[in-house]
C-alpha cells in the first residue's frame, strides 16, 4: 500500500493513500549523523525557522496562516533513530473535503512547508539575531527541564553513563554550552550545509494521489539534497566486561531505578521479532513479569517496565521505588530475567505478549500519526520488516526463541536516583 | 437503535437507553481494524460526600481512584490476563468527576466488551487485596508529589476554591487512603456504578445491535438507585488566595494562572458557554493572539505556555501556564490585555479566522477513537451531544467573547500558583 517515489537522487517520498481519515499528515526529515557537533544546531534550527519566513515574518503571521488552513498543525521533528538524527517537521491538516466549498488545504499547506524550510526570514544574510537569541534561551530551558520529570531524567542519565563514547549517549537536543556558542551566522551556515548534504525522507498519508503529492512537493524536493551523502550507518552498541553502578541524589520523594542491558540482537537480526516478544514478556505492559512481580506481587513500586532499542541492541528497565527497596527490586528484576533465560515462560505469557505486539501492528494503519511514526522511521532505523511480515514473524515465535533472546541480554549499567531525605 | 447522521462530520451515531438506565452509544467506523470501548461512570474524586437511599455518607479522599484500581479484581479470574490473551489493552483513569474503564483491540471485540462489562459491574474487594493496593497507590501519590505539573495545578485549585472538593488531589493523600476499606469501596460501587449513572461508548467497525445485546446479557436488568452527590455550598466568585509559592526540584519556575468563572450550566447552554470561553481565552492568550507573540518575544513565556477552559462539576475556570522566570508579569499582562479587549472587542475578521481554526482542530481530533469516546461520554453527562459542535458553533457571536472577558478575566477572580527551583545556585 505504501508507494516509494524517488523525487530526486536523495529525496524519497513514501506515499500512503488512505481516505478513511479526517486529516492528512506529512513529514519531511533531513537525515543527519547523531553527534555532538550537530545536535544543538539541529534542535535550534527547526525552532528558529518556525519563528518567521519571508512571507510570514513573525510568529503571529505564521499562526494566522495555520489558522487559515483550518488549524493545520506543524511541529518540529528532532528524532533520534539509532545513530541517525532526523531534522524537520510534521504537519497534519484537515482533508480538503471538510473545508468550506472551494477551499483547498493540502496544496497551500505543502507550499507553507516549502516556505518554512527554504525561505526563512533573514537579516544581513543570516538568521534574525533576535529569533536566534530567544530560541537559544528556550532550548537551554528545554535541556534543563529534562530533570523536571524524574522518570525520564533517570532513564536518560543511565543511558549517558552506559553509552559513553557512543552516539546514543549524546543528548538528542544538544548540550547547554554548545547551544550557547551558536551565532546567527554559524546557524545559517549549518542550515545551508544540511539543506545541501542531507538525504531526505518525506512521508504523506491522506486521500491525495501519489502524482498530486509528488507534483506539489516538487519545488521543495528540487532544492534539497543536491549534494547529499549516504546516511550514517547504524551500529550496534558494544558491551563492557563488568557491570557498573552509578547514583545521584535529588530532592525527590520517590527513588528511580534505571538499568541498562546489552544484546547482540538488533532490528536487522533474524531474531528481532522474538526479541520484541521477549521484551514484552519481560517488562512490556500489565501482564509482564516485571509488572506482575515487582509491582503486583511485591508492591515495591508503581511502575516497572522494560524498553528495547532495536537499532542499538539496548534493553532498559525503569522502576520507581523507595530507596529501602533498592536491593530487593534490583534482585527481583534480575531474577525475572533469569527465569526468561531458563525458558520459564507460560503459554499464556507468550501468547499475551505476541497478541499485544500484533494488536499494535494491526492498529498502526488506523491513524495518520501512527502510520507516520512507523513508516517514516522504519527505513531509517534499518528495520526491513513491513507490517504483514512483522506480524507473521511474531506469530511464529516460540518459548525457545524467547529464551535464546533473553540469554543474549547482559547487565551493563545500573543507575539509581535517590531522594535527599531518604 | 436511534440513528443520527452528522453530515458535517461525516459520522453516524447509534444510541439507545436501556431499561436499566444505561446510555449506549456506538460510532460505526467501516474499514478500521481498531476498536475502542469506554465504560464510564459519572463519578469521580470530588464525589466523596453523597446521599444513597436517604442516608448521607462521607467517604475518604481518593476513594474513586482506589476503587478504579480495585475494580480489576474478579473472583477466581485475572482480568488483565484475560484481556491480554485476547490481544486487547485495558486501562482506566479517574478524573475529578468521572471514572473511565476502556480497552482497545483489533480482534475478539465481543469477548473484550463482555469482559469490560463484567469486571466493571462486579464488585469484589477482599481485605487482603485492598491492603496490598495501598502500597502501590501510595507510590503513585508520591510520584505525583514529585511532579511540578501536578503540584502547580493542585495549588491553583486550592488558591481559587474555598471548599469545593476540587481542592483535594484526585488520588487523595497517603494519609487519607489509609482509611479505605472493602466495605467503603462496595458502598461507592453500589452508589455510582449503577447502569443509570453510566455510559458505554464504542467506536469502531462493530455491529451496534451486538453492543446492546451484550449489555442486556451482562448488566443488571432493573434500574437501581444512584447516589446523589453533595458538593457543598456554592462557591463565591472571589478567590481564596491570590498567589502561592512552593519550592521543588525543578530547573526553572513553572506556574498556573486561573480565573474563576460561574458554573452550573448544562446541555446546550453549557456547550455554548464553553465555546465562548474557549474562543475568548484563545483571543486573549492563544498562539495567534497579539499578547502571545508579545510575551513570547519578551521571553516571559516559551512554547510550554498554553491554557484554556477547565470545567469540573460545580467549578469552571480559565487556566493558563507553563515555564517562566516571570510568572507575575504574565499575570499582569493577561489581565491588562483582557481589559483592553473588553473595551475594543474582537474584530470580525479575527473572529472568523479563529472559528475556522477551532473547527478544523475539532474535526481532526475525531480521528482519535479514544478522544471521541471520552468526549461523547463527558458531554453526555452534561446532557449535550458532542457531535453537535458545528451547529453550536454557529450561534457564537464575537460580542459574547468581549462580554466574557470583561466579566471573568479580572484580578479578584484570579489566582496563581508558582513552583520555584529549590536550589538557588542552579539559576546560573
Amino acid at each position: 500500500m505504501i508507494q516509494t517515489i524517488q523525487l530526486s537522487n536523495h529525496v524519497v517520498l513514501r506515499h500512503c493513500p488512505d481516505d478513511r481519515f479526517k486529516k492528512g499528515a506529512l513529514s519531511v526529515q533531513l537525515l543527519r549523523p547523531m553527534c555532538r557537533q550537530e545536535a544543538a544546531n539541529n534542535a535550534l534550527l527547526v525552532a528558529v525557522l518556525l519563528r518567521g519566513t519571508k512571507d510570514c515574518p513573525d510568529l503571529r503571521s505564521i499562526t494566522w496562516r495555520l489558522d487559515e488552513l483550518y488549524g493545520a498543525a506543524v511541529s518540529t521533528l528532532v528524532r533520534r533513530i539509532g545513530d541517525v538524527q532526523t531534522v524537520g517537521y510534521y504537519m497534519n491538516f484537515i482533508e480538503d473535503r471538510f473545508a468550506l466549498p472551494g477551499d483547498k488545504v493540502l496544496a497551500p499547506t505543502i507550499d507553507f512547508l516549502r516556505q518554512l524550510i527554504l525561505e526563512p526570514a533573514t537579516v544581513n544574510g543570516a538568521f534574525d539575531p533576535e529569533f536566534v537569541e530567544s530560541e537559544k534561551k528556550n532550548l537551554i530551558s528545554a535541556i534543563e527541564s529534562e530533570r523536571n520529570d524524574k522518570r525520564t531524567y533517570a532513564a536518560a542519565q543511565m543511558i549517558r553513563y552506559m553509552c559513553q563514547g557512543d552516539s546514543f549517549a549524546e543528548p538528542r537536543i544538544g548540550r547547554k554550552e554548545d547551544v550557547a556558542a551558536i551565532t546567527p551566522q554559524s546557524l545559517y551556515d549549518h542550515y545551508q550545509m544540511i539543506l545541501r548534504t542531507s538525504p531526505v525522507e518525506i512521508f504523506y498519508v491522506g486521500s491525495a494521489s501519489a502524482q498530486e503529492v509528488a507534483d506539489l512537493l516538487r519545488p521543495l524536493a528540487d532544492a534539497l539534497g543536491t549534494a547529499a551523502e549516504n546516511p550514517p550507518a547504524q551500529t550496534i552498541f558494544t558491551p563492557v566486561a563488568e557491570p557498573r553502578e552509578f547514583s545521584e541524589t535529588l530532592d525527590v520523594n520517590q527513588g528511580k531505578l534505571s538499568m541498562g542491558f546489552t544484546t547482540s540482537i538488533n532490528n536487522q537480526h533474524p531474531d528481532f521479532a522474538a526479541m520484541q516478544v521477549f521484551n514484552t514478556v519481560y517488562g512490556g505492559g500489565m501482564t509482564s513479569k516485571l509488572f506482575l512481580n515487582v509491582r503486583e506481587k511485591m508492591s515495591l513500586c508503581y511502575y516497572a517496565n522494560s524498553g528495547y532499542y532495536g537499532s542499538k541492541g539496548i534493553l532498559t528497565v525503569s522502576s520507581g521505588i523507595d530507596e529501602e527497596h533498592y536491593e530487593t527490586a534490583k534482585a527481583e528484576i534480575l531474577h525475572q530475567l533469569a527465569l526468561c533465560v531458563q525458558g520459564k515462560i507460560t503459554p499464556e505469557e507468550l501468547n499475551s505478549a505476541k497478541q499485544a505486539i500484533i494488536t499494535g501492528l494491526r492498529s498502526t494503519p488506523d491513524s495518520p500519526g501512527s502510520l507516520e511514526g512507523f513508516y517514516a522511521t522504519a527505513a531509517i532505523s534499518g528495520m526491513k520488516l513491513d507490517i504483514p511480515d512483522y506480524i507473521q514473524a511474531v506469530e511464529s515465535v516460540t518459548v525457545q526463541d524467547v529464551a535464546r533472546c533473553a540469554s543474549t541480554v547482559k547487565l551493563h549499567t545500573t543507575f539509581f536516583l535517590k531522594g535527599v531525605n531518604a | 437503535m436511534n440513528m443520527t447522521h452528522y453530515p458535517r462530520l461525516d459520522e453516524t451515531v447509534c444510541r439507545e437507553t436501556l431499561p436499566n438506565g444505561l446510555k449506549v452509544c456506538v460510532v460505526p467506523k467501516k474499514g478500521f481494524a481498531r476498536k475502542a470501548a469506554y465504560f464510564v461512570t459519572d463519578y469521580g474524586s470530588i464525589h466523596t460526600s453523597f446521599t444513597l437511599d436517604g442516608v448521607h455518607i462521607t467517604t475518604p479522599d481518593g476513594v474513586a481512584h482506589y476503587l478504579e484500581h480495585k475494580m480489576f479484581d474478579m473472583p477466581g479470574r485475572d482480568v488483565n490476563e484475560e484481556f491480554a490473551a485476547l490481544g486487547a489493552n485495558p486501562n482506566a483513569f479517574t478524573t475529578y468527576d468521572m471514572t473511565a474503564y476502556y480497552f482497545t483491540c483489533t480482534e475478539h471485540f465481543e469477548q473484550c466488551l463482555r469482559l469490560l462489562l463484567e469486571f466493571v459491574s462486579t464488585p469484589y474487594f477482599t481485605q487482603e487485596s485492598v491492603e496490598k493496593e495501598r502500597g502501590i497507590i501510595a507510590q503513585e501519590i508520591l510520584m505525583y508529589a514529585d511532579s511540578a505539573d501536578s503540584q502547580v495545578f493542585e495549588d491553583l485549585a486550592q488558591n481559587l476554591y474555598a471548599h469545593h472538593p476540587i481542592r483535594v488531589p484526585i488520588a487523595g493523600s497517603v494519609e487519607s487512603i489509609q482509611a479505605i476499606t472493602p466495605e467503603i469501596l462496595e458502598q461507592c460501587h453500589r452508589a455510582f456504578y449503577a447502569p443509570a449513572n453510566m455510559m458505554l461508548c464504542v467506536v469502531g467497525d462493530v455491529e451496534p445491535e451486538t453492543v446492546v445485546k451484550l449489555c442486556e446479557e451482562v448488566l443488571p436488568r432493573q434500574e437501581q438507585s444512584v447516589g446523589i452527590p453533595d458538593l457543598g455550598e456554592e462557591e463565591k466568585m472571589r478567590c481564596v488566595r491570590p498567589i502561592s509559592r512552593r519550592k521543588m526540584d525543578v530547573s526553572m519556575p513553572t506556574f498556573q494562572l486561573g480565573f474563576k468563572c460561574p458554573a452550573g450550566l448544562t446541555g446546550e447552554e453549557f456547550a455554548h458557554w464553553e465555546l465562548v470561553a474557549e474562543l475568548a481565552s484563545e483571543a486573549l492568550f492563544g498562539e495567534s493572539s497579539s499578547l502571545y507573540m508579545q510575551m513570547y518575544e519578551q521571553g516571559i513565556i516559551d512554547s510550554s505556555f498554553g491554557g484554556g477552559v477547565e470545567t469540573v462539576s460545580g467549578t469552571a475556570m480559565i487556566t493558563c501556564g507553563g515555564d517562566s522566570d516571570y510568572p507575575e508579569k504574565v499575570c499582569d499582562a493577561i489581565v491588562a490585555h483582557a481589559q483592553h479587549l473588553a473595551k475594543t472587542g474582537i474584530a470580525e475578521s479575527e473572529f472568523a479566522r479563529m472559528k475556522k481554526s477551532f473547527m478544523g482542530r475539532r474535526v481532526k481530533d475525531l480521528d482519535s477513537f479514544e478522544s471521541t469516546c471520552f468526549r461523547l461520554c463527558a458531554y453526555q453527562f452534561e446532557n449535550y451531544d458532542f457531535f453537535r459542535f458545528p451547529e453550536s458553533f454557529e450561534t457564537v457571536k464575537a460580542e459574547e467573547l468581549r462580554t466574557f472577558l470583561q466579566e471573568n478575566i479580572r484580578l479578584d477572580r484570579c489566582g496563581m500558583a508558582i513552583v520555584e527551583p529549590s536550589e538557588q545556585e542552579e539559576k546560573n
